[in-house]
């Protein structure tokens, strides 16, 4: 069995949390993976607060184990959801694409636990400093929005900045990333991709078929030129945007309205043509749909094994 | 020594900035510094100052920064 620090901050099993996916994290798939002992993160994306209220009361209703909200930053609906969660008192708050300083103290006042992503120490430092109980060191071989550091060098580097516990996000797929994150200090860890083809996951099935076939170079990252880069499945519409990225007769604002929606035409509608399929660089370690609990027991078997074997070479 | 000067001081130190090119109306965008390259920029000025800084979206430019850190000096 592995316990970590982090099972008992937040009451939890297993020292992992699901990635909060927008279009795909949805009630469904956090309380599946909060009932298999892990925590399970409703993306709040750029959804509007009833439509986030609902999600939270339906997950309320599906489990009784902690959950958390990831809260976007960059949302146009940032100050309505950062009220409701705490008006609805969620366990945990996650945050991503941003500094989310100014609404941590309400959000430390109604009792949430605050769990920043953060692509630096500097974040990192200023997010301790504020209140989080842990940070999410999350590297550029993760999906969706990414930074530029990898996991590999950032972790560490967070853990040294920080005395608050650091889990790892970015290219961990299955029990020697749990292993090989724990090494690197941190005492948990977040996935996104592979929890996107858990079977309570409801996102297109076109979207999870194109994570099964994916191989290691299936990736790529695009929209450097716009200040937030993107990493997705190569696709005709992937293809497209770095071809006018590099266009200097294409204007950003161009650009933006091409990239418009295209995440909902992936996870929604499973538009091959103009969806955006954003996933990590594991996806070709991702092999099968399983159940959200298949998942967390095979993987923290493995990383037990793995991390049992971890003196094999010390002579 | 004045609070500007500390401050370019600091972003020629730390973020190798042209010190030339640093003005009270330098932008961050001006510099090249991106929204994590200011954070960290807050960090070194509050260490350097031993202050309390609130960076927010209305610290635009090099002299909003020394005007804030001027203001929690007093």
């Amino acid at each position: 069995m592995i316990k970590t620090p982090i099972c008992e901050i937040l009451g939890i099993e297993y020292p992992i949390f699901q990635g909060g996916m927008a279009w795909i994290a949805d009630a469904d798939l956090a309380a599946a993976v909060s009932n298999a002992g892990g925590l399970g993160i409703i993306s709040a994306m750029n959804a509007d607060g009833e439509w986030l209220r609902k999600e939270i009361r339906k997950a309320k209703s599906l489990t009784d184990k902690p959950f958390g909200v990831n809260i976007m930053l960059m949302s146009p609906h940032v100050e309505e959801v950062s009220k409701l969660v705490a008006e609805e008192k969620v366990a945990v708050v996650v945050t991503g694409a941003g500094n989310p300083s100014k609404y941590m103290k309400d959000w430390i006042k109604a009792g949430i636990k605050v769990i920043p992503v953060v692509p630096s120490t500097g974040i990192a430092k200023l997010v301790a400093r504020n209140g989080a109980v842990a940070v999410i060191a999350e590297g550029g071989e993760s999906g969706g929005h990414v930074g530029e550091i990898t996991t590999m060098s950032l972790v560490p580097q967070v853990c040294d900045a920080v005395d608050i516990p650091v889990l790892a996000a970015g290219g961990i797929a299955d029990g020697r990333g749990i292993a090989a994150s724990f090494m690197l200090g941190a005492v948990g860890v977040q996935l996104g991709t592979r929890f996107l083809v858990a079977k309570e996951c409801n996102v297109h099935q076109n979207y999870k078929n194109k994570i099964l076939k994916a191989k290691d170079i299936d990736t790529m990252t695009t929209g450097k030129r716009l200040g937030h880069p993107v990493r997705a499945l190569k696709t005709p519409f992937s293809r497209e945007f770095l071809k006018m990225e590099y266009n200097s007769n294409v204007s950003d604002a161009e650009l933006e309205a091409y990239g418009a929606g295209s995440l909902y035409a992936a996870a929604i509608l499973g538009d091959e043509k103009k969806g955006s399929f954003m996933s990590g660089q594991i996806a070709a370690m991702v092999k099968k749909e399983q159940t959200a609990a298949e998942i967390i027991k095979e993987i923290f078997e493995d990383a037990e094994k793995v991390l049992r074997g971890g003196t094999k070479w010390v002579k | 020594m004045t609070t500007f000067e500390k401050v370019a001081n600091i972003l020629v130190d730390a973020k190798d900035c042209e010190a030339d090119k640093i003005k009270m109306e330098s932008t961050w965008a001006e510099l090249e510094l991106d929204s994590l390259d200011t954070v960290e920029l807050v960090m070194n000025l509050e260490d350097e100052f031993s202050i309390s800084l609130e960076m927010n979206e209305d610290m635009k430019t090099v002299g909003d920064v020394v005007k804030a850190i001027d203001a929690a000096l007093e």
